[in-house]
């Protein structure tokens, strides 16, 4: 893997003008707890050093345009054309195509190494509001992109950045009664689309390890095999089987400090939810109901366990300590809550409803309060988080027709309810689970 | 097809037992059930048993969910008599942010609190801080009933100004557009030298102009120089920014 | 013959009169040309699947008959082993339906075993919503779906 290295951190103070302090300033920054703000004009310009340069300045331009809290200004209505990567740019150009913030940077070759420095200027203000510069091979030049773009998010937004991370999911093809479902896994944006399995039998549920080298998910035997857990190293592709017991096991989860796999495990009808320690292999039963306990999900802070259970009848939300015991529903709405998942930050719980209208995505607190809709459709299902608790993403499938499968496609949306927009996946795809930051 | 079945049934059956005969003889229906002897019979009735304690389960959690609620507004309520017995006591004098509203506009920035709340005032800085906690975490619901119940309590307090804003903000959030422009509209009315008084006019004609009523927005925004005259830059940009959208001369 | 026509007629008028269900199964029989033991007789003239309602997984009464035949006709032919697979309707989350396809594919087999098959000649395995057949978004083909279907190996 590679490492990006922060080699300076550009203060501003040294190259920046004189500039009005005080109110502008707000221009280049978002209040995201104020329920309405209008999105932030940035300006992105090609990075010196073609061609790598201008292709990551298009893919954070892509990046801030998508997450929808920015407004990308085209590069036709530019004045300034020629900017200087290090030297303040004619900010008063700037100004007049209306951009708050400007992106501008350079990439130079350093032996087998790319060197890669950028500014984000605050327009407003006449004043440098960050820079970074890396030393990377020139390979990695997607991901310093995406650091890039985190950088940037975080300086006008205050939250951490969510761009320099990946989305595991199931792609399907094939026809609707046979449909082929392979684990794939790529770039937050869609870029480096690679395949996980090989798809002869079907695989479903992937989760990433707290470290993003391992991914654990449920996958049917060769020949009507049971549906088993299995741990696979996402670089090596070597994979072994995690749950091998006399009944079906699935839903696999990932501990927050990756020791542990919890899953549910099937048998004479009952489903429950079992710990795995993944080091010493050793199961213990963490619920014990005649139900169905199924989708369990760590706390951030690993402390509690959330899962939905149809023991009261229909299925809802139940929280229990990790270890198990002291049980407690937490939705009391109309209709079926399904596949709950904790907030990264801790504060709420993203779930599935299922209504009489059709299917929702939505989010409470972690005691059931506050319960907020965010997404609705025939069919919306499997909520998965960004790791800085702003964004979600989710599945949406169309219904089927003329016996033909209704298309699959992930989504992403603001916590909010703001923002949605299709993520682009090469097949079909649902089942996403996004990953924390990739280390650096 | 049937008879071949139920012929078939009486031929094999392993246990040429009892009664069972004749009943299945008699009662073809009950005869599926009867077949499988004693085992399909116990399996019906644990199900039914299982089904039971499902049911009553569910019935059970609701009702604690229920009771817990119940005692949370209890709680809530006899807090609240407590306060108000309180105040009685006092003479009526002692009502919270009993400081004079301060006219004339300030920076609009976000209001916190005085680091030092005269006394009485901590429980109405409590409750706007709640308030702005729950806007923040966008439970505009929870947020609507805190402000209101702060105004309500507070109509004189220094951030009522404020709580009438985000009265506004909490509707403009979810798209209550009416309720929004009354919120505001009273916030002009009854707020309007509060800190927040600029912010709250602007967003009082945006909200006339989400609702299609552009004439009054310009209305709304043309009092805007003249009402604040010392409203910052960025709050002026603003309005010139929404005058020009709604094509106000 | 005449004797055995004239009975099942009564037996089907029974049938009809005690299943509020329809009885999908009951009809077609006799008149088929596959060969008594093969996978085809078991499909046609006995019936591989019985269906279930919403979210349950409580055998029906037309699921019983089926099961009854079908318990009738492995005690016959009993060189086979049997899969029972559970699948569901697609008005549900992925993992929430496979663990109800299980407890339906439980549901069949405790049946059976009821009926007198050894429980070692079965097992179960859950598709959930993965494997629809038809494939459909409406009532009708939601219907068909939420079923145990018995496979022959």
């Amino acid at each position: 893997m590679m490492l990006p290295r922060r080699t300076t951190l550009l203060g501003g103070a040294a190259l920046a003008t004189i500039g009005v302090a005080g109110t502008a300033r707000a221009q280049l920054t978002i209040d995201m707890t104020r329920p309405s703000f209008e999105p932030v004009p940035i300006a992105i310009v090609d990075f010196k050093g073609d061609p790598v340069g201008a292709q990551m300045a298009g893919v954070i331009r892509n990046n801030l345009q998508n997450c929808g809290l920015f407004r990308v200004i085209p590069t036709s209505a530019y004045i300034q054309k020629d900017v200087d990567a290090t030297s303040p740019p004619r900010f008063q150009d700037w100004r007049s195509v209306g951009a708050a913030g400007l992106v501008v940077g350079q990439v130079t070759s350093v032996g087998g190494s790319i060197k890669v420095d950028f500014r984000l200027w605050d327009v407003v203000t006449s004043q440098q509001a960050t820079g970074l510069s890396f030393t990377s091979q020139p390979s990695n030049w997607r991901r310093l992109a995406h650091i890039i773009s985190d950088a940037i998010y975080k300086r006008v937004t205050g939250e951490e950045g969510y761009f320099d991370t990946r989305v595991a999911y199931v792609s399907e093809t094939g026809p609707g009664n046979n449909r082929t479902k392979r684990i794939a896994v790529m770039d937050q944006d869609g870029a480096n689309n690679r395949y996980l399995t090989d798809g002869k039998t079907i695989a479903l549920t992937p989760r990433f390890s707290p470290t993003l080298q391992e991914i654990v998910y449920m996958a049917y035997g060769e020949n009507n095999g049971p549906p088993r857990v299995y741990l696979q190293n996402v670089d090596s592709g070597r994979r072994e089987l995690l749950g091998n017991f006399p009944g079906m096991s699935f839903a696999p989860r990932f501990s927050p400090d990756g020791t542990k796999v919890v899953m549910s495990i099937a048998e004479n009808g009952r489903t429950n939810i079992y710990e795995m320690d993944v080091r010493g292999r050793q199961l213990r039963r963490l619920t014990n109901s005649p139900a169905i306990d199924t989708s369990p999900c760590f706390s951030a802070d690993g402390s509690q366990i959330v899962f939905n259970s149809d023991r009261g009848g229909a299925q809802q939300l139940y929280v229990m300590s990790a270890g198990g015991g002291g049980e407690r529903r937490i939705s009391f709405g109309d209709g079926r809550y399904a596949t709950p998942v904790w907030s990264p930050r801790g504060d709420f719980i993203a779930f599935t409803k299922i209504g009489a209208g059709g299917f929702g995505i939505g989010v409470m607190r972690s005691d059931g309060s506050g319960e907020r809709m965010l997404a609705s459709g025939f069919l919306v299902e499997g909520p998965t988080w960004a790791p800085n608790g702003r964004v979600l993403m989710f599945f949406r499938g169309q219904p089927s027709s003329g016996g033909r499968a209704g298309s699959a496609s992930l989504h992403q949306i603001d916590i909010t309810g703001r923002f949605e927009r299709q993520v682009p996946t090469p097949t079909d795809a649902s089942d996403p689970a996004w990953s924390p930051l990739i280390p650096q | 097809m049937a008879a071949f079945d139920v012929n078939k049934a009486l031929a094999m059956k392993i246990f040429p037992s009892r009664l069972a005969l004749l009943i299945v003889l008699a009662l073809p229906t009950a005869a599926a059930a009867q077949r499988g002897g004693d085992a399909v019979y116990i399996d019906d009735r644990l199900n039914q048993l299982q089904q039971s304690l499902t049911m009553m389960t569910g019935q059970i959690e609701q009702l604690q969910n229920r009771n817990a609620k119940l005692q949370q507004q209890m709680e809530k309520m006899q807090a609240d008599y407590e306060y108000r017995i309180e105040q009685l006591e006092k003479g009526g004098a002692g009502r919270p942010g009993g400081a004079a509203p301060r006219p004339g506009a300030q920076a609009a920035a976000p209001a916190t609190p005085s680091p030092t709340p005269p006394a009485g005032a901590a429980n109405a800085d409590q409750l706007y801080d709640e308030a702005v906690k729950k806007l923040q975490e966008g439970d505009y619901a929870a947020a609507e009933r805190g402000f209101r119940t702060f105004i309500q309590r507070n109509p004189q307090n220094k951030l009522a100004g404020n709580a009438q804003y985000w009265l506004g903000e909490t509707y403009y959030a979810r798209r209550d557009y009416s309720n929004a422009l009354t919120a505001f509209a009273e916030g002009y009315k009854v707020y309007k030298n509060s800190p927040k008084g600029p912010d709250n006019l602007l967003k009082l004609g945006i909200t006339m102009s989400v609702m299609g009523r552009k004439p009054d927005a310009c209305a709304v925004f043309a009092r805007f120089n003249q009402d604040y005259p010392r409203a910052t830059d960025l709050q002026k940009r603003r309005i010139d920014q929404e005058r020009q959208k709604n094509g106000c001369g | 013959m005449s004797m055995i026509k004239a009975l099942s007629a009564i037996a089907a008028l029974f049938l009809i009169a005690a299943c509020s269900n329809n009885d999908t199964q009951t009809a077609s029989a006799a008149t088929t040309t596959v060969t008594p033991g093969s996978v085809g007789d078991f499909r046609q003239n006995v019936g591989d699947r019985v269906f279930f309602d919403t979210d349950s997984s409580t055998v029906r009464e037309d699921g019983r008959q089926t099961l009854n035949r079908q318990a009738e006709w492995l005690k016959k032919y009993s060189n086979y082993q049997i899969t029972i697979e559970g699948h569901c309707d697609e008005r549900g989350t992925r993992e929430y339906n496979l663990a109800l396809g299980e407890r339906r594919a439980n549901a069949a087999r405790q049946y059976l075993i009821a009926q007198g098959i050894p429980a070692t000649r079965i097992k179960t395995v859950s598709y959930g919503k993965e494997r629809p057949d038809p494939v459909g978004s409406d009532e009708a083909a939601w219907a068909r779906n939420r079923r145990a279907v018995t496979a022959l190996e």
